[in-house]
């Protein structure tokens, strides 16, 4: 490899040496562009750079391109060889090198021609340095060869310089449009670039626009005549010296970057806080703002998010997204999920995991706690849920079936008693004694169905079945309803059955005289507050039925709190979230 | 006298009607939900519709809403609407817009021929009829030999009975020749006389009116 990069190395400088020699010592009566300091400035830059690269990054092909470009410039100067032969090729390649340049410009920084655009792009700059050039020579003299002392063109069959000329204009013009079509090509990835993206190739992205803008200048002022002589040819290129510069500058600044894991150690040394400051540590080593933790949940095999929450990875045809995996002793602790552009550095990227390894094992161990809270949280939920499935359904059942067969009875009987003859000892008392006890049988069973679902709950919500609650309670209660919407089922029976608890716990311990019941939304949360002007020193549990509450409560996500100073009155509060 | 009956258990339906027809009445049509009771009162006007609270298609308060719409459009059809539940909040909406031609009863309550025709015929000549069961749960029974009117002037028992009618202040200062400050006045009386507290959900005015329905 070294070897390979010092021969090439030499063959470069031997190239470039002719090359300075023929620019410095070319056929005479013309002005020769672009002159032996240009010619060793811009093919330095390129050889030097491009050796250089391919020695830091040798996976990348834009050192070897460089390199190959740097070549092609040289040759570009057998222009000004004084033999037939060498000038005639030289005049064929003179602007190969160009499309070196277009590649280099399009495809960094992965050195590949991803997109169809871009390698048509680089086909048509291809045609127009060679196959115009040469069709152009077989009809005449470029303008360039045409002194005394320049060496004759063996390929001019034709004779007709006003041919060459106008295919040599063509040529300039459609380059021009070519051009133009590939700055827009880059404006347009730009804007859609990420900010790790743009932060990587600025200074190649500042340098290729600035080569591309020179060039059609170049041409431009080709095109009209050449009023301003060589001038704008000189800053083009010099401008095209900056590139293979700028590339090498952002190959050799990810090398510098990889200082930043030293000084993620030290953060992830100083600091214990959550996986917040582990993602903004990880986040500003890398320099990307959209960076994403997730960490393995081993109980079912998958990865989550710091709060333990389900995460979907990015899948093959998302491109702007990229993974990489971090293990500790062959097992899986997390996922960095970070844009795709960071492949391309995927040294430093696997350096600032192995740096936040253990942090990142702790993290994944916290997260495996939350999302094993979150499924307790959940299960217990359906719980709930499923208890108070089975009472609305029971309520219903006793409504739509016994009750009505019950009372179909009692009006049975009430025929029946209608219709018995009047006489003394007949069976007219004891109908009348199966309908009373029939009646109180419907009114225990009503009692029954109030107790499991209250009906006023299912046909008139939360709000009507809490001012009905406290109209009921053994104490006179106030109610301050303010709630203007309905609530999911779950939500409307929690806090229903919590406030019919804390009244008959008011009523039963209190030695209150006076209850306030108060319910509204704050915000996202549903607050309802039962309280009593009682001897207070109320405690959860010991069989106060409050614990059940409290369970209650929980179980969507609500917490209940109890403030119960002894002499003092007891307050008890429930809030549920019901975004 | 002609009823129309809705209930949307047919046992129910069918068990009231043979009831009815038992006791003399004239059962003009049966229906099992609000807009079909709504459809039999638009069709033959009974003197009294018998509608029970929870039917299809929400199971909520159907019956409810068919006796509002009935009191709006056929004001001369009696309702008489039939729970399972005592829920007295209903009860209060029933009579918040008058008391007359209107009764909540427990659907338990047919079963006594006697008690079921006798508050048919009442609900039919415009009188009203009230569960003991709600009336108990709204203002409390009246204890034996304590008369919660006696209190009030003969003035304010004029204006009690009027409120009875669900007519307005402003109407019952048409009515009786005063000003409508007078009759507020005359109502916050009987409020304060009767023992009812303000509340939240202003439903004073009804817990006057079956206060004095139940003593009368």
């Amino acid at each position: 490899m070294r070897a390979k990069l010092w021969l090439l190395g030499l063959a470069g400088m031997a190239a470039g040496i002719a090359a300075v020699w023929l620019a410095a010592h070319g056929p005479s009566g013309r002005p020769t562009e672009p002159g032996p300091v240009l010619t060793l400035l811009v093919g330095a830059s390129l050889l030097g750079s491009g050796l250089a690269s391919w020695r830091a990054r040798p996976e990348n092909r834009l050192g070897p391109l460089m390199v190959a470009t740097s070549f092609g410039w040289f040759a570009g100067l057998l222009t000004e060889a004084p033999g037939q032969a060498l000038a005639t090729i030289g005049t064929a390649i003179q602007y190969v090198w160009i499309a070196g340049f277009i590649v280099l410009i399009l495809s960094f920084p992965s050195g590949r021609l991803e997109r169809r655009v871009d390698r048509s792009l680089v086909a048509a700059t291809l045609f127009l340095t060679t196959a115009f050039p040469i069709v152009a020579m077989l009809y005449g003299t470029g303008p360039g060869l045409r002194c005394p002392s320049c060496p004759h063109n063996p390929l001019d069959v034709f004779h007709d310089n006003t041919v060459s000329d106008h295919l040599l204009g063509l040529q300039r013009a459609l380059g021009g449009v070519v051009i133009v079509i590939a700055m827009a090509v880059l404006a347009r990835r730009w804007l859609r670039a990420s900010a790790p993206r743009r932060r990587e190739v600025t200074p190649v992205l500042v340098a290729g626009g600035a080569t591309l803008v020179t060039l059609t200048a170049t041409i431009v002022h080709d095109l009209v005549g050449d009023p301003l002589g060589s001038l704008p040819a000189t800053i083009w290129f010099y401008t095209t010296a900056t590139l293979p510069v700028a590339i090498l500058a952002v190959f050799l600044r990810r090398r510098l970057a990889r200082g930043g894991v030293a000084g993620l150690v030290v953060q992830l040394g100083e600091s214990s806080g959550p996986a917040a400051d582990l993602r903004d540590a990880l986040s500003r080593a890398l320099g990307d703002p959209s960076l994403e933790l997730a960490f393995w949940y081993s109980a079912e095999d998958r990865y989550v998010s710091a709060d333990g929450r389900p995460l979907a990875l990015p899948g093959e045809p998302d491109t702007d997204r990229a993974a990489t995996f971090v293990e500790r002793d062959g097992q899986p602790i997390a996922v960095v999920l970070h844009d795709r552009a960071l492949e391309h550095n995927a040294e430093l990227v696997q350096s600032v995991c192995a740096a936040a390894g253990l942090a990142l094992e702790n993290e994944r161990l916290h997260a495996e706690l939350r999302a094993r809270l979150a499924e307790l949280q959940a299960s217990r939920a359906r719980l709930v849920e499923a208890t108070d499935t089975e009472r609305r359904r029971i309520e219903r059942d006793l409504h739509d079936g016994t009750q009505q067969r019950l009372v179909s009875i009692a009006m049975s009987l009430g025929l029946l008693e209608s219709r018995l003859p009047g006489e003394p000892g007949a069976a007219a008392p004891l109908v009348r004694e199966a309908r009373e006890a029939l009646a109180a049988a419907l009114q225990e069973l009503r009692e029954l169905t109030q107790g499991i679902h209250p009906p006023l709950l299912a046909e008139r919500g939360l709000s009507a079945a809490l001012e009905e609650l406290c109209r009921r309670a053994p104490l006179p209660a106030r109610a301050e309803i303010a709630l203007e919407r309905r609530f999911s089922d779950q939500i409307e029976s929690a806090a229903y059955f919590f406030t019919s608890e804390a009244l008959t716990n008011a009523a039963k311990h209190s030695h209150a005289t006076e209850i306030a019941v108060t319910a509204r939304c704050e915000g996202p949360t549903l607050v309802i507050e039962v309280a009593d002007d009682g001897i207070g020193a109320a405690v959860i549990g010991g069989g106060s039925g409050l614990r059940g509450l409290a369970d209650r409560v929980e179980a969507l996500s609500g917490t209940m709190t109890l403030s119960s100073p002894p002499g003092r009155g007891t307050t008890l509060r429930a809030e549920i979230p019901c975004a | 006298m002609r009823v129309a009956v809705a209930d949307d258990a047919v046992i129910l339906r069918e068990g009231l009607a043979r009831l009815l027809e038992e006791a003399g009445f004239e059962v003009v049509g049966l229906a099992c939900d609000g807009d079909e009771l709504v459809a039999l009162v638009d069709a033959h006007q009974p003197d009294v519709a018998i509608v029970d609270i929870r039917m299809p298609p929400t199971h909520t308060d159907e019956g409810l809403r068919a006796a509002r719409l009935i009191r709006e459009r056929w004001p001369a059809t009696g309702i008489l609407v039939l729970s399972q539940h005592v829920n007295p909040r209903y009860a209060i909406e029933l009579l918040s817009n008058g008391t007359e031609g209107v009764g909540y009863l427990l659907k338990e309550r047919v079963s006594d021929l006697a008690e079921l025709s006798a508050n048919v015929e009442r609900i039919g000549h415009g009188g009203s009829v009230l569960d003991p069961a709600v009336v108990d749960q709204l203002v409390g029974r009246p204890r034996p030999g304590q008369n919660p009117l006696e209190h009030l002037t003969a003035r304010e028992r004029e204006v009690l009975a009027l409120m009875a009618e669900g007519r307005s202040n402003r109407a019952i200062a048409e009515h009786l020749f005063v000003s409508e400050h007078t009759v507020e006045k005359h109502v916050k009386s009987i409020f304060g006389t009767l023992g009812l507290p303000p509340s939240a959900d202003d439903h004073r005015r009804v817990l006057a009116v079956v206060t004095y329905l139940n003593a009368g």
